[in-house]
């Protein structure tokens, strides 16, 4: 009995020991699983992150990091998203890219930055609220064998900063990391920031009418959504002359023309004072006629009354712009190499039934992206009737530069299409130089960042640049033929060189009105006026002189203020030369960002239209104001990373299944 | 150490002496390889594999549970785990050498996917960092599911269930992560609980890391996550040395 009782004693124990144990382990996971997620979630909030990519395809850029760090508020992001499982597949992929962008935000954001999802495709009053806000659901077709079908899908994002400023992104559908970050670290900035910076400018409209009978001034790309939404553009060219104020660092200058004393004054003032200023230059003005018979209109750089000469202004900072024009007749410098830009980029004629002839037009080109001092290159310009000039070879390879001729970021986009924006009548615009070398004034730097290729024309303007005279398209093809020819023989009788089509002077400029009178204001000329229209009424016998008041009512005690704003509205003492660095940026053209080329005025009538140009204005003025934030974004591009099967034998548009019968024979084979 | 290294060579000799690893082999890649060739490998493609890293994850969660299943089951089976209990060995040491070389024997079968990559890079510029990212991501992402099949079976003596459990295990893990789910869970559980769901499953913290972005917190967790289930196989087994 006692034996059994003792058995079952020891059965017990055993038994309530391993359940003891049970417990302990079952406890000890429990505990560890505890530490474990403790451990896992502090690594979550300090992270470090290496992008392996060699594009640093994942990783945010400086510009967004800087935007996002510095947030002093909280951003919310509201994701109106629909759910990924039902996104057809290119959204899907899209979608990933931005849940993976959204989450990099978060992290950077650390607490500043929120992202709240909705889905609104069960939710009717969240449709109704994406339609209120301004997202726009994406409608996608699907087809199966015996069906055609829409469905709807949604992701739009809303930025709310600080509960107060707001911005919609009423689609986004980013195939690649950095798309995602260049469409939302540009919202974001908008959002965030809370004065655009100021921008100073002035404009010369040009004398040829529109379509309306306006002039053609520069606006488009001054209210351009990208420029507008981040920059306050001012019109510093007023009647008075007013110097431009100290809070604008940057002044904008469309075509200077008839340009008074006083306003060179304001522009020598503003320079002086450490400006900068970004000129779009032209020497001559050329109508587009309906027929492209290219004429000259009348137009000077100087005002009929002004004593000093704005070309000389431009020599004295180290520019010198002879008043010529320049033509490119490299072939890759006029053809449009995007397919964008369709035929319209350059010279075009309507033709009939919608059809748009493109017309060779010298005067029309761009800087093209190529290394124009390439043995070949030089040898081939060389070469004259069969023979190289070994000497002139090597003068070549030494003297010619690339089109594009920098490493700066503001080219880093135009470099993917090999070229820089297109020009329309450009001008002969090059830095000071003593005949051999550049000669720039003491203190200044310059350097000259795009260049026409070495098949350049320079010639003074000519009053009519037509290529095509007659009226039916015989003749006008002779003639374009023979206008073409004859550029061609003017360069065959030329030495080969390149115009510089944007240049950069930089440093201490000194005043070009230093030892001159200085030119005075609209106000300071008309009190002027009325103090000697004065002495000469107090010269007048007594009776004659204080006639007018007996006529009229008793003139007005002066009050006090009125002599302060007197005193207030004086200009400072002319600076002589300048008190930090400035900087001028310009361009051998103005047309290429003009209203009418910019808009397309003419691009139904065949062309040109400057889509390169309206493209280029905003990235400038980032880089201008050295807002790399944004610019960086903008040129971001992944390496081509294609597979090539079969190398050269196949081009892009081959249809695959074509494609993979070449792959089979070539196997076979 | 030695103790490791020792069960760590008879393992990975028993694999190549099993007809098992070598169907297991042929089957993995044979359908990685030809699932990543029909999407990868066409003209006008970007040189990229990213396809293949996409589908690691859900060829190993069939695949992997299969590898595991015998590990302690077998042992258990045959009888000779009573044995291995009664070596001098510790439990560390048997465990570490058991999935050392289950990892090991993985990393061989992974290695000869490697053609792949080289032939991309023959036919295109491919990007070799991302690429030697996603192998180390995957290693880890094998070992943590190495690590929960080995824990289900030194559970069971039953090989299909060892292999079911880590099956359904893995797969309501990874199911975890897809924002589908997710969705579907927060109908009837608070945002923090399905946050926490989502948190613990693998297929979050594969994805970045099997796209050459390296991140602490994805190499962490998956420390953990094997740590845990191979420290919990460590308990399971001491659990039945104690109990005799």
């Amino acid at each position: 009995m006692s034996m059994r009782s003792n058995h079952s004693h020891l059965a017990m124990q055993n038994r309530s020991r391993q359940s003891g144990l049970a417990l302990s382990l079952t406890l000890h996971c429990v505990l560890l699983l505890l530490v474990l997620g403790q451990v896992v979630y502090l690594a979550t909030r300090h992270r470090a992150r290496i992008d392996a990519t060699s594009d640093q395809l994942y990783s945010l850029t400086e510009s967004t990091l800087r935007i996002v760090g510095g947030l002093e508020k909280r951003l919310v992001v509201e994701a109106y998203f629909s759910p990924k499982e039902e996104l057809p597949a290119d959204l899907r992929n899209t979608r990933v890219v931005l849940d993976n962008f959204l989450d990099e935000l978060v992290q950077i954001g650390k607490g500043k930055v929120v992202v709240k999802r909705f889905n609104p495709i069960e939710d009717k009053a969240l449709q109704d609220t994406c339609t209120r806000i301004g997202i726009k659901p994406i409608d996608t077709q699907s087809s199966t064998t015996t069906a055609v079908g829409v469905s709807r899908h949604w992701q739009g994002l809303r930025l709310v900063y600080d509960g107060g400023k707001q911005k919609v992104i009423e689609q986004v559908a980013p195939a690649i990391s950095f798309l995602a970050e260049a469409i939302l670290t540009p919202a974001i900035k908008e959002v965030v920031t809370k004065e655009r910076r100021k921008l100073g400018f002035m404009e010369w409209p040009s004398a040829i009418p529109g379509q309306q009978g306006q002039a053609m001034g520069w606006e488009f790309v001054r209210t351009m959504p990208d420029v507008s939404k981040r920059y306050d553009f001012q019109n510093y060219k007023d009647a008075e002359g007013a110097l431009v104020p100290d809070e604008v660092e940057t002044l904008v200058l469309f075509r200077p023309t008839d340009l008074t004393d006083r306003q060179k004054y304001v522009i020598d003032q503003f320079l002086m004072r450490g400006g900068t200023i970004v000129l779009f230059s032209d020497v001559a003005d050329y109508g587009l006629q309906p027929n492209r018979q290219c004429n000259k209109v009348p137009m000077a750089a100087d005002a009929k009354d002004s004593q000093w000469k704005w070309q000389d202004q431009l020599l004295h900072y180290g520019i010198d712009q002879p008043g010529q024009i320049v033509a490119d007749l490299a072939p890759q410098a006029g053809q449009a190499q995007n397919p964008l830009t369709g035929g319209f980029e350059y010279m075009g004629l309507a033709m009939q039934m919608g059809m748009v002839r493109q017309v060779g037009y010298p005067y029309f080109f761009h800087a093209v992206d190529g290394d124009w001092s390439q043995p070949q290159i030089a040898n081939k310009l060389a070469t004259m009737g069969g023979k190289l000039d070994e000497e002139q070879a090597a003068y070549y390879r030494r003297t010619l530069r690339p089109g594009i001729d920098t490493d700066e970021f503001l080219f880093k986009a135009f470099r993917q299409f090999k070229r820089g924006p297109g020009m329309y009548w450009p001008a002969l615009m090059k830095l000071r130089s003593n005949g051999i070398e550049p000669s720039l004034p003491d203190g200044l730097s310059g350097r000259v960042l795009l260049w026409s290729s070495p098949l350049t024309v320079i010639e003074d303007p000519q009053a009519s640049l037509n290529p095509l005279m007659g009226r039916d398209l015989q003749s006008q093809t002779l003639a374009n033929a023979s206008f073409n020819q004859k550029l061609q023989q003017r360069l065959q009788s030329e030495p080969r060189r390149q115009a510089p089509l944007m240049l950069e002077v930089s440093g201490t400029f000194s005043s070009f009105f230093a030892g001159k009178d200085r030119p005075k204001k609209a106000s300071e000329l008309k009190e002027e006026e009325d103090r000697k229209k004065a002495d000469a009424d107090a010269q007048k016998p007594d009776g004659e002189a204080n006639k007018d008041p007996e006529v009229g009512p008793p003139a007005p005690k002066q009050e006090k203020g009125e002599d302060q704003v007197a005193t207030a509205s004086k200009d400072p003492e002319p600076l002589l030369a300048a008190s930090k660095k400035g900087r001028i940026v310009a361009f051998a053209d103005s047309d290429f960002v003009r209203d009418d080329f910019t808009r397309g005025v003419y691009r139904q009538q065949g062309g040109p239209h400057s889509i390169f140009g309206a493209a280029f204005f905003p990235m400038l003025i980032d880089w201008i104001s050295q807002d790399s934030d944004l610019i960086a974004l903008q040129s971001r591009l992944p390496s081509d990373r294609k597979i090539a099967l079969l190398g050269d034998q196949v081009d892009e548009a081959a249809d695959r299944r074509d494609t993979e019968q070449k792959l089979r024979a070539t196997r076979s084979a | 150490m030695r103790e490791t290294a020792v069960i760590f060579r008879r393992e990975l000799k028993s694999y190549f002496l099993s007809p098992i690893a070598y169907v297991f082999g042929v089957l993995f890649l044979g359908v990685l390889m030809y699932l990543t060739a029909q999407q990868q490998i066409v003209e006008g493609q970007q040189a990229s594999m990213q396809a293949f890293f996409g589908l690691l994850p859900i060829v190993f969660l069939f695949f992997l549970p299969g590898l595991t299943m015998r590990l302690w089951a077998e042992e258990r089976r045959s009888g000779t785990i009573e044995l291995l209990m009664t070596f001098p060995v510790r439990i560390g040491s048997l465990i570490s050498g058991k999935f050392f070389a289950a990892l090991a024997f993985l990393a061989v079968l992974l290695a000869f996917t490697l053609g792949l990559p080289i032939t991309l890079a023959n036919y295109g510029s491919l990007d070799w960092a991302p690429v030697i990212g996603a192998y180390v991501a995957t290693l880890l992402l094998a070992g943590s599911y190495l690590a929960v099949g080995m824990f289900w079976s030194s559970l069971t003596r039953d090989q299909i269930v060892a292999l079911l459990l880590a099956l359904v295990s893995l797969l309501i893990l990874y199911a975890f992560g897809f924002p589908r789910v997710a969705e579907w869970i927060a109908g009837f559980l608070p945002t923090w609980a399905v946050d926490l769901l989502g948190g613990i499953s693998p297929y979050k913290y594969f994805e970045s890391i099997s796209r050459g972005v390296f991140d602490t917190r994805d190499v962490v967790y998956y420390l953990c996550f094997c740590g845990f289930f191979l420290h919990a196989n460590a308990l399971v087994l001491h659990y039945r040395r104690q109990k005799g």
